[in-house]
């Protein structure tokens, strides 16, 4: 069967089986950052945005993506230009064995698209389906409130350059 | 899982996916939110009719009366809708705000969440305590009916090969009126272990309908009758309330599992009902009526 998306802005049409996960068709597409974690929707390591909404691959079926547009991490940014969750969960210390990381920052993503400006309350409800076992979730929730900081000074700053 | 399921289909009208539906090709079935592990681990499905990305399933919208929601809207933007408010708005915030988490949210549907019903479901509670009605369709013809007669039949066996649940209706309420919904989970994503939701409509003080809803303690979502009779009619005291509390235990089934035994979710479930119906009466009496 074929799947035809956009992926971190690419369009691919990609052949997959009937029955395949999204997760594993990411990452059998080379998209590695999504990871497998529970396998059941519980865990959230393998979250990606759909049409901008972060949801769980391990349990979406591949064959209802058709004609969305997916990002993962790859999207985001990378080691030479990370984006500013990225930096944030870095320079907070926010990751520790980093399986968990991916998934996180899609979700973190997904909030700060849709409100620049959240409160600690907003990023603990977005990040609510992402677990964490070892870093544990303070860390993560300053990371993104400062990201949230960056984010608008930067927008503010090119807003001048006008 | 879906071992022989063969294709997809992605309708943009209702019309379509009916037709998809009722062709007679295999076996078929419809996929919404794409979330509950039954439908994954069918092994006898051969296609999938893709219902998640018609835009006229995906609404909430407001008349005099009555919410009007799309069966394929996402629980999330339940939760987060601005217009839902109201005793009937905030029941099913507080509901569906209560499922899963934000990633799951963003994927169950308000129609999948009924259809494929679950101990640990969560709106349907609240559809009952509403009195809420679910719009059928099989193209073009459509029925009005009672969300009691689709849980009490299960909706694979109500709904005809080529019909789906197309709309759900809602009261919205108002003042006199007073709602709430309490959960009881291990974590705050878990599935509940009891799943509740309460109505109070009140008339020259005293209450006229009752509604006492529950899940997860029971095996599929159920009303407390004998609980809800003895209200109404009657100004709420202190010791109604508790009196009401302790029938609504003694009429329902519990279910016990891993989570928790018999005798723990009886001893919870009469002080919830107790605090669900005080909380409800307080709502029903506030000025201006429940925000
Ligand atoms: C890890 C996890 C945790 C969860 N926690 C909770 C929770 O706490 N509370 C809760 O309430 N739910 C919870 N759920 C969701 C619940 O278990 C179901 O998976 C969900 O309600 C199904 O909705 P859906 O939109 O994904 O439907 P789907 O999975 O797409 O479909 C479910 C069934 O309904 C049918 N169907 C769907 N839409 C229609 C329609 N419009 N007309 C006719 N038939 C239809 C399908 O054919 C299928 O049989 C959880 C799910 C997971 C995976």
């Amino acid at each position: 069967m074929k799947l035809n998306t956009r992926i971190n802005g690419r369009d691919l049409c990609l052949e997959i089986k009937p029955n395949a996960t999204l997760l594993e068709t990411l990452r059998q597409a080379g998209f590695k950052s999504v990871k497998y974690g529970c396998g059941e929707g519980m865990c959230g390591a393998c979250a990606v945005l759909i049409d901008g909404k972060p949801r769980t691959s391990c349990i979406t079926l591949a064959g209802t993506v058709e004609g969305t547009e997916i990002i993962t991490v790859e999207g985001m940014g990378n080691p030479d230009k990370p984006h500013a969750l990225q930096q944030a969960f870095v320079d907070a210390g926010a990751t520790q064995c980093g399986y968990c990381n991916p998934g996180s920052l899609i979700a973190a993503k997904a909030l700060l698209d849709s409100n620049p400006n959240p409160t600690a309350e907003d990023v603990k409800d977005a990040l609510d389906g992402n677990l964490c076992r070892c870093s544990g979730y303070v860390k993560r929730v300053e990371a993104v409130l400062s990201a949230a900081g960056s984010v608008t000074k930067q927008k503010k700053s090119t807003r001048g350059k006008k | 899982m879906l071992k022989k399921l063969t294709r997809f289909y992605h309708p943009k009208t209702i019309e379509e996916a009916c037709q998809f539906l009722g062709n007679g090709e295999g076996k078929t079935a419809v996929i919404a939110g794409g979330t509950s592990a039954a439908l994954r681990a069918d092994s006898s499905l051969e296609a999938l009719v893709d219902i998640s990305h018609i835009s006229e399933l995906d609404y909430i919208n407001k008349d005099a009366a009555f919410y009007h929601i799309g069966a394929c809207t996402r629980v999330q933007d339940i939760y987060k809708s601005p217009d839902l408010k109201g005793p009937a708005g905030k029941l099913l915030q507080t509901a569906a705000g209560k499922i899963g988490s934000t990633l799951l949210r963003n994927a169950i549907t308000a129609g999948g969440n009924l259809a494929g019903l679950f101990p640990w479901s969560d709106l349907p509670v609240a559809y009952m305590a509403l009195d809420a009605e679910v719009v059928c369709r099989r193209g073009r013809p459509k029925r009005t009916v009672p969300v009691m007669s689709l849980i009490e039949t299960r909706a694979p066996q109500f709904l005809a090969a080529n019909e789906i649940i197309a709309e759900i209706i809602v009261p919205a309420y108002g003042p006199g009126t007073g709602t709430a919904f309490a959960k009881l989970a291990k974590t705050a994503n878990d599935y509940a272990m009891i799943s509740l939701a309460v109505r109070l409509t009140l008339k020259e003080g005293a209450v006229n309908q009752a509604r006492i809803a529950v899940n997860a303690i029971t095996a599929q979502p159920v009303r407390c009758l004998e609980a809800e009779k003895l209200l109404e009619g009657k100004v709420l005291t202190e010791e109604l309330i508790a009196e009401a509390a302790d029938k609504a235990t003694d009429s329902i089934n519990i279910r016990k599992d891993i989570r928790a035994s018999e005798e723990y979710r009886r001893e919870v479930f009469a002080v919830m009902v107790r605090r669900a119906l005080t909380e409800a009466f307080e709502n029903a009496n506030r000025k201006g009526g429940q925000q």
